[in-house]
């Protein structure tokens, strides 16, 4: 009972860590899988977002600035208000970049925030990290606490989801997608382009620094670690693109579905691997060690004798690294476009036409 | 390929049936680490220093009713994201009954703060140093082996004061460890009446230090306090400052330690003109080399040796999470940090590393015992926290260091 109790707690976990990745892969969805704006800057806007509210929220501390102690929503809710202006600033310069371009120079952005966040030691204590961080629902008792997080995280993300699905088939979304797809046609129809691109880029930094906020209370820390780019921006690229960008469904079907995987891989790994695949792997590894100079490789070790350090407990985290590389690589083959492709507008107006057309016909 | 077939039936099973490496025998205590990512070479090490204490325990009777002692180990990468992720997986997955870990200061404050104080699991950290965790409201749940960077940075700064030192300047590498100990350093420097000429923070893995180094010379400066890692930045700094005769004297806390410090530079360079502190162990303390008589063949293979950082520091959070359920009686999470208390300080009778059979046999004679672990005695203040001893190592002529333990 204790045992299935704790897999509830963990896949609470799980699902809250994915749902953050979800709130961060919709925003991406808006800048990305709408407007094809390459935003390859996640990271910024998340660390503005995680410290913004950290700050805002955690007690008074020597090390940093703060003990302005505000409620958390008021926390979450400044940092997106302070992430408009900044992503405005940062759209005006360089929207107007082609696409690889846009993503290089949100790419450097990014560093330059989180270097910021790193480099000025009185506001944000450097590289060690705001602590104390409130975290919702925490004096709650447990289970409920946990309970509680996983499903606000799952209530903003389906708020979320709904607005963004009214966003994308209204007339706005329609209309990024027609920047997206032919540029110089959405301006030949009169449409100011470069204002809606920004409008898109900062819409989704705001859902960024939204997913930020939460990522730091629910972590109830934050540092700079967490703000770097494999984790905090290209994680959340490859999440969008397996789910399915322009797609909202697979935004969060592909935030939820590698943070799982990336997860449980670790647990999983380790079990199904010790005595199977020692056993598979000594004899060519024994082989392998009559022409290899000794120099080049491991000494083969008999699984029998497999103890402690050697055993495949330590070495399945490099592995998993390895599974997911394989993972996303049989996604990406089989699943071109995403697990959930885009449905196309264009599709629908299609058999609006197809329909007129019809209807005209049978006249 | 029977065998084979049977494997993977067997782990199959496991993976239905269980969810766990633990078997009813089993007793489970987590191990996270920073496994893969920014310091992994300097885990793999603390690690094999925490299996050599679990070896230890399985060997000479077990725990509690026989039972081994597993340790699970899940992967914090020295990042808060997975240091909470595993957290989580340790606490509810495994459902282990402690945890050693997690490896650094980052990973551990997410972790505790997230999962480990709310579930009521206690943490015993072996590498972690922020000054921040001391200050934690953790209901008495987290603990370190570690000394806090406090105690280093006072450390050297006395060593620099007893060397003749007054005036320094100093550069220190942007992230959490270095920062923490430079930060120190400095105040404690000052009000031992030394002064910081200047004082220069600098990103690591970059190509040459030259313009941050010219900055920092001149004013009178004795010498350059040097807090950074060896790989990352440091042998460039002392490279660059040698070519350039920018400075000749070094001080460094224990990032810089490595052999390959006097391998890349020289040993003629650095003879009498580089002191670095490091958390230590009292070569000469019983302990200690009970320790080290047990480690260094255990882990010849892996070419580990047993002076590496935080390695023995390793081995005694593992041993003290075993004395602690050990002294418990059982496997209740809210009875281990009582019983660590009790196990890690005297009075009572002295257990030293290795001497699990010896532990054991007391407890069940119900006497009080004493670990008096192989980085020194252990004894937790009411924070959790070990003063810890330092040592400070010197260049030789011959190209090697030598340790000499600061008391």
């Amino acid at each position: 009972m204790d045992q299935l109790y704790g897999y509830f707690l963990y896949f609470l976990s799980l699902v809250t860590f994915g749902g953050i990745y979800a709130i961060l892969c919709l925003g991406l969805n808006i800048q990305w899988g709408f407007t094809g704006l390459f935003n390859a800057g996640i990271a910024g806007f998340f660390a503005i977002g995680a410290y913004v509210s950290a700050i805002l929220t955690a007690p008074e501390s020597p090390r940093h600035l703060g003990g302005y102690d505000l409620p958390i929503v008021v926390g979450v809710v400044v940092a997106m208000l302070v992430c408009i202006p900044i992503a405005w600033a940062i759209g005006r310069i360089c929207i107007r970049l082609r696409s690889d371009y846009l993503a290089i120079a949100t790419l450097g952005i990014a560093e330059i925030i989180r270097l910021i966040f790193k480099n000025e030691t009185w506001a944000t204590n450097g590289a060690r990290g705001v602590s104390f961080v409130p975290k919702p629902f925490e004096s709650w008792d447990a289970p409920w606490d946990q309970i509680a997080m996983a499903l606000l995280i799952l209530l903003i993300v389906a708020v979320l989801y709904i607005a963004l699905e009214l966003a994308r088939t209204s007339p706005w979304g329609r209309l990024m997608a027609a920047i997206r797809e032919n540029e110089p046609a959405a301006l030949a129809a009169g449409k100011n382009v470069e204002r809606f691109r920004i409008e898109a880029f900062v819409i989704g930094a705001v859902v960024m620094a939204l997913g930020g906020a939460m990522m730091a209370h629910y972590i109830k820390f934050i540092d700079p670690k967490m703000a770097e780019p494999l984790k905090a921006s290209f994680l959340v690229f490859v999440m969008l693109i397996v789910g399915g960008s322009g797609n909202n469904k697979g935004a969060i079907l592909g935030a939820m579905l590698l943070w799982f995987i990336w997860s449980f891989t670790e647990t999983v790994a380790p079990m199904v691997i010790p005595d199977s695949f020692a056993h598979v792997v000594y004899p060519f590894h024994l082989f392998a060690s009559w022409f290899v100079p000794e120099a080049w490789m491991a000494t083969p070790i008999a699984p029998e004798n497999i103890t402690g350090l050697d055993s495949w407990d330590t070495k399945a985290p490099y592995l998993r690294v390895f599974l997911i590389g394989l993972a996303l690589q049989i996604m990406l083959q089989k699943f071109s476009s995403g697990i959930l492709p885009e449905k196309r507008l264009q599709s629908l107006a299609d058999q609006h036409d197809a329909a007129v057309e019809a209807a005209r016909s049978s006249r | 390929m029977l065998k084979t077939l049977k494997g993977a039936l067997l782990a199959g099973s496991m993976l239905v049936v269980a969810g766990s490496a633990a078997f009813a025998d089993d007793i489970v205590v987590g191990s996270a680490a920073g496994i893969t990512g920014p310091i992994a070479e300097l885990v793999a090490p603390i690690v094999a220093g925490r299996e050599l204490a679990t070896l230890h325990v399985n060997e000479q009777g077990g725990l509690l009713d026989g039972d081994t002692m597993v340790l699970s180990h899940a992967d914090a990468q020295c990042d808060p994201t997975a240091g909470v992720d595993a957290g989580n997986k340790l606490v509810n997955v495994e459902q282990v009954v402690a945890i050693v870990g997690a490896s650094c200061s980052g990973a551990t404050n997410g972790m505790v703060q997230s999962v480990t104080i709310p579930a009521g699991v206690m943490s015993i950290s072996d590498s972690a140093t922020a000054p921040s965790i001391s200050e934690l409201e953790d209901n008495d749940l987290v603990f370190r082996v570690a000394a806090s960077d406090a105690y280093q940075g006072v450390a050297l700064a006395q060593l620099a004061i007893n060397a003749g030192y007054t005036k320094l300047a100093m550069t220190y590498s942007n992230d959490d460890y270095n920062a923490g100990v430079a930060t120190v350093f400095e105040q404690a420097f000052q009000d031992l009446g030394g002064e910081i000429t200047g004082s220069q923070m600098h990103e690591p893995e970059k190509q040459s230090y030259r313009s941050e180094l010219s900055t920092l010379s001149g004013n009178g400066a004795e010498g350059l306090a040097l807090f950074a890692y060896y790989g990352s930045s440091g042998i460039t700094i002392v490279r660059n400052s040698l070519e350039n005769g920018l400075f000749g004297k070094f001080l460094a806390a224990d990032g810089m330690f490595d052999v390959s410090v006097i391998e890349q530079i020289g040993a003629e360079a650095l003879a009498g003109n580089i002191m670095i502190t490091q958390a230590a162990s009292d070569d000469e303390n019983i302990s200690y080399q009970a320790y080290a008589a047990a480690y260094g063949p255990a882990y010849e293979e892996q070419g580990y040796s047993p002076s590496a950082p935080y390695a023995a520091h390793g081995y005694d959070a593992a041993f003290l999470v075993a004395l602690a359920i050990e002294k418990a009686g059982s496997t209740d999470r809210g009875a281990m940090s009582a019983a660590l208390r009790e196990v890690a300080s005297g009075p009572g009778t002295v257990i030293r590393p290795g001497e699990w059979a010896k532990a054991k046999a007391a407890i069940a004679a119900g006497e009080d015992i004493n670990y008096e672990g192989a980085v020194g005695n252990n004894d937790f203040d009411a924070n959790g926290d070990v003063t810890g001893l330092f040592s400070v190592n010197r260049v030789t002529a011959d190209g090697t260091y030598e340790t000499e333990l600061i008391r």
